[in-house]
């Protein structure tokens, strides 16, 4: 188990996903399933290439945004689970970790960079395949970065799209992209985050006292003041209406930037969300991939051949990197001509400047069962004032502990 | 000889639905019950652990269950009245001498045939962006706004939906109750003088008592539990306003992975909705007339 991660091996291992495999395959055939749906179509294609290029069958299970868990659970109880899944690190992981492979003597999880495979009871368990990483999409056009630096200077800047006829920011109905990743900054800058969790549940401290969370309620008003509703639009609205000029940013991360390709060129960067004047993106893994534990010997062994092709093989390096955009987060793959958005969080990870996804490890469903709803409320009623909001945060985060 | 044989017939057409229903009903709602007792989070491989009336006591005292509760009373209220009002109207209308009755019928039956799932995406689209662009463009955002991000008029939405696909049901109903009335009954109470509306009140309505019956039943237990509709029309929202029973206890188990205490609902859920259901049967049944 020591052996396999962090020996320092930086060459890519040659293992049987290398090439060829003969032709004619002879593994289990293997399903995957996933909830990234942004990639949808890219790993539909690839999964045809690895069953040209090796012989082996794979079969891609269509993704379902936020009812993917519910789904897998579904499947996973039912033994019909998939032999390949992902998993959000954190509370998640957690619960699901009776059926994972163990995968720490495996040759492609060497190259995970420093402490990002992931781990369970100290064997790794988890291939993340990305670095993800979110702040404020901006169009650089229309924003210029050094106006967007706090409180007063964000209020300013939506005030004058307003007034310009454009739409300031815009978040969209989603539960991660109303609120989830938003919500994620206050606690991210908290000394420690994990800990500040903990006693929220307790009921030991409340967001309605904790001077982040303050800033955070004035910056809902004033996103909810001076830009459309959100409850009004969906991600591909969102997407569309920015890579056409009408929102001047977004709050999003580096996946969205498959959402824009069609667009062709466009001026667009990545800057942090200025809350308490904070100059970090937020990057961490977003889910990591898992054998099942459950499945036959024989598909066990045909997904680690995969995962294999897919960190070694050009054809998996290349739609690593350039179909799915992701940052790589093994370092025998070389982050090359890489979107905006991308190179702003490899720009960060490379400096250190960045701060963890708290949101791993609130408790599980909140999101979807619980901000959202709150958000929606937030954004529907006028009247709703941002401690109001914080006073029923603190509600929800103690009857969920 | 004769008897053994009706016997054999009898049992080839009643056992294997009764196998099927005992698999599929059955043995499920029994399982039921005994889950309704544990608490377990969905996981095979983690315990189920016996909590006893402990469920039952936590969903009584569950505001989101109960507002859930308030609120599909008032959809059944609704949906219950506008769906019999216009499946008898629709009835009275396609019976009668019109020349477009065979096409008004296929029509008002149609969106009947259309699964739940579609109807409710479809007015979706129609209550959200058709709407608003109606509304931008005529300047009647009194009536023509967003009506799936307002928890009251996303409720009437709901009725509108579940009434539009199920009063042509009702309709067909009516229709075959209408038919059952003997002409000479009907002839008679015009030779005699009565009107319309007396025709309608005292004739009419008495000797349709078992269509009454039968669609009260099926439009109460219905609308109680709809599920299908809610999920692609409003999804719960907006803020969980418009979360009937079904989803209540949908959320409940998959959302929170209470697999436990969402079974204790499914169960009060069932003996709510047995005993709405049976009691209205027992009372229009008394009122049916015996021709």
């Amino acid at each position: 188990m020591v052996a396999a991660c962090g020996n320092g091996a930086n060459e890519p291992t040659p293992g049987t996903g290398g090439g060829n495999n003969g032709g004619s395959g002879g593994m289990a055939p293997i399903s995957i399933f996933q909830s990234k749906v942004e990639i949808a179509g890219e790993l539909e294609a690839l999964a045809k290439k690895y069953t040209e290029e090796t012989g082996n069958p794979l079969e891609v299970w269509g993704s379902a945004g936020d009812a993917y868990i519910t789904q897998l659970q579904a499947r996973l109880t039912a033994n019909e689970g998939p032999t390949i899944f992902s998993v959000q690190p954190g509370e998640e992981a957690e619960r699901f970790k009776s059926y994972y492979h163990d995968l720490s003597n495996e040759a492609y999880v060497a190259d995970l960079a420093e402490g990002i495979g992931l781990e369970i009871d100290g064997k790794i368990m988890g291939m993340p395949l990305a670095v993800e990483g979110f702040g404020l999409v901006y169009n650089t056009d229309l924003v210029d970065p050094a106006n967007v630096k706090d409180l007063a200077s964000f209020t300013e800047t939506l005030k004058q799209l307003k007034a310009d006829g454009v739409n300031g920011l815009s978040l969209s109905q989603e539960a991660y992209f109303l609120i989830g990743h938003l919500i994620n900054t206050p606690f991210s800058l908290q000394e420690d985050p994990q800990d500040y969790l903990a006693k929220l549940a307790a009921g030991e401290v409340k967001t309605a006292e904790t001077p982040e969370f303050q800033e955070f309620a004035k910056f809902l008003e004033v996103i909810r003041a001076e830009t459309t509703n959100p409850l009004e639009v969906t991600y591909d609205r969102q997407m569309g209406d920015f890579a056409t000029g009408r929102n001047a940013m977004v709050h999003q991360g580096n996946w969205s930037y498959t959402m824009l390709e069609d667009f062709g060129e466009l001026n667009i960067g990545m800057m942090p969300f200025p809350l308490m004047g904070n100059d970090k993106l937020a990057v961490d893994i977003p889910s990591a991939w898992v054998i099942n534990g459950k499945a036959s010997e024989a598909e066990i062994k045909a997904a680690n051949a995969f995962m294999e092709w897919l960190i070694t093989s050009e054809t998996g390096k290349n739609a690593i990197v350039n179909e799915f955009k992701f940052i790589p987060a093994v370092t025998s793959i070389e982050a090359t001509d890489l979107d905006p958005l991308s190179q702003a969080v490899y720009d960060a990870t490379q400096n250190g400047n960045t701060m963890p996804w708290a949101l791993n490890y609130f408790p599980p469903g909140i999101i979807i069962n619980d901000l959202s709803p709150l958000a929606q409320e937030f954004f529907l009623s006028s009247s709703m004032t941002g401690e109001q909001f914080l006073e029923r945060l603190d509600q929800i985060w103690a009857n969920a502990g | 000889m004769k008897k053994n044989r009706d016997r054999a017939w009898y049992a080839l057409f009643t056992v294997p639905l009764l196998f099927i229903f005992s698999i599929v009903v059955i043995i499920p709602f029994l399982i039921g019950i005994y889950y309704s007792f544990i608490s377990w989070d969905g996981i095979a491989a983690n315990p189920k652990v016996f909590v006893g009336l402990d469920n039952y006591a936590r969903l009584l005292q569950d505001s989101r269950f109960i507002r859930s509760g308030w609120v599909t009373l008032q959809f059944t209220l609704l949906a219950l009245v506008i769906v019999n009002v216009f499946g008898l109207l629709f009835s009275l209308l396609v019976t009668s001498k019109l020349r477009l009755r065979n096409a008004a019928r296929t029509m008002l039956f149609m969106p009947n045939l259309i699964g739940g799932l579609i109807l409710g995406y479809i007015w979706k689209f129609i209550f959200t962006d058709a709407f608003r662009n109606v509304g931008e463009a005529t300047g009647w955002t009194g009536f023509f706004f967003n009506w799936l991000l307002d928890p009251q008029y996303a409720l009437f939405a709901l009725v509108i939906v579940f009434a539009w696909q199920m009063a042509g049901y009702t309709m067909i109903i009516y229709i075959a109750g209408i038919q059952g009335i003997p002409d000479d009954v009907m002839e008679a109470a015009r030779v005699d003088g009565a009107n319309m509306w007396q025709r309608l009140t005292r004739i009419i309505f008495p000797l349709l008592m078992p269509s009454f019956t039968i669609c009260l039943f099926l439009t109460l237990s219905g609308a109680f539990k709809i599920f299908d509709v809610n999920l692609s029309l409003t999804g719960g929202g907006p803020i969980n306003a418009t979360e009937l029973l079904a989803m209540n206890i949908y959320n409940e188990i998959f959302g929170y992975n209470r697999y436990g205490l969402g079974q204790a609902k499914a169960i009060a859920f069932f003996i709510l909705v047995a005993a709405v259901t049976v009691t209205q049967v027992i009372i229009t049944k008394r009122r049916e007339v015996q021709m």
